[in-house]
């Protein structure tokens, strides 16, 4: 898997405080997959740390280049998959939530063109946690 | 100093004694796979109708003749479905690279019929690498093939009326006599697809 190179991630102070030491919501390792021209949807994976002081919550993700993005996990039971929405995604103060492979991941449906970067924003409700941008990879590998 | 020079010589003596003996009784002991399942007799697959990638009717002879690793999934799965496929292809060139032979060939069988044309399963099948394989059909068809090979799926409803679909996750080989002969379950590497696949072809 290509590991794609965040290219900011900035954050609103929704949840607390800007930190002295840095961001209170931080993305790391993004990496948006698609399954190829013509196909409907992408997979995004990344790691969210939560360092705002408080926990937090984001209900929703959002992006100009797909019409609707959701926050889904795989389950993998007894040799079977099932894929799951995760209505809302709750990240206690110093925890790290990671989306990966066969994991926890955000599908990207209906592109609205085939952009070469990816916007991601994540929200608590209408407030804005955390923009993140990533260029958009062409391959699985 | 002559002392310290037998004793090195019997060690030495030793260790190659014991290496002749580890690597005779190696040789003697025939390859296993690490992950696959197999079927010594094989399960032959049933008769069904399905559709290849270019919209010509698929039948049980599609997967005689030759070697084959099959999915089930569909192309509006965004993660274990291409991941799965990515491993697939990653193994398979691996195979070829070490000059296996015969290679197998990667199928997916969708189990999401009512979205997944043929034109859909031909982006998809292409994009994870030459010659591989889609089928997709009428649910009816589909079932005679999944209930032979114990094969799961299911719709599930995700929210506003969009729906994914649950199903196995397992990694099937068929041999050339269209016979179900070793299965690999989840979670998949393609250490143990490279391993194990030239082991289940030559056991035929």
């Amino acid at each position: 898997m290509r590991r794609l190179l965040v290219l900011f991630a900035l954050v609103a102070a929704a949840a607390g405080c800007d930190s002295p030491e840095g961001p209170p919501v931080v993305a790391d390792n993004v990496v948006v997959t698609a399954p190829g021209a013509g196909m409907p949807m992408a997979a995004g994976y990344l790691e969210i740390t939560n360092q705002s002081g408080s926990d937090i919550r984001i209900t929703r993700v959002s992006s100009p280049d797909y019409a609707t993005v959701e926050m889904h996990e795989t389950i993998v039971e007894d040799g079977i998959a099932r894929m799951r929405s995760i209505p809302v995604l709750e990240i206690a103060d110093g925890e790290t939530i990671t989306f990966e492979r066969g994991g926890r991941h955000l599908m990207l449906m209906q592109p609205a063109g085939t952009p070469g970067t990816i916007t991601l924003n994540f929200y608590s409700d209408d407030v804005l946690l955390l923009t993140v941008s990533a260029e958009f990879t062409a391959t699985m590998d | 100093m002559q002392t310290r020079n037998v004793i090195a010589g019997l060690v030495l003596g030793t260790a190659v004694a014991a290496g002749l003996a580890l690597a005779l009784r190696n040789a003697g002991e025939p390859a296993a796979p690490v992950a696959a399942t197999i079927l010594p007799a094989g399960n032959e697959l049933p008769e069904f109708t399905l559709l290849d990638q270019d919209g010509a009717p698929a039948d049980r002879s599609v997967f005689e003749g030759r070697w084959d690793v099959v999915f089930f999934g569909f192309t509006n799965c965004p993660d274990i479905c291409p991941a799965t496929m990515t491993l697939l292809g990653q193994a398979k060139r691996e195979l070829e690279a070490r000059g296996s032979d015969p290679l197998p060939r990667v199928v997916l069988v969708s189990v999401d019929p009512e979205r997944d044309t043929p034109e859909a399963m031909a982006r998809y099948v292409a994009y994870f690498g030459d010659g591989n394989l889609g089928l997709t059909g009428e649910l009816e068809e589909l079932r005679k093939l999944t209930d032979a090979l114990g094969i799961f799926f299911q719709k599930a409803e995700t929210g506003d009326g969009a729906y994914a679909v649950d199903h196995s996750t397992a990694v099937l080989v068929i041999d050339p006599q269209a016979r179900l002969k070793a299965l690999f379950t989840a979670p998949h590497e393609v250490a143990n697809f490279v391993h194990d696949l030239p082991l289940i072809m030559a056991g035929e």
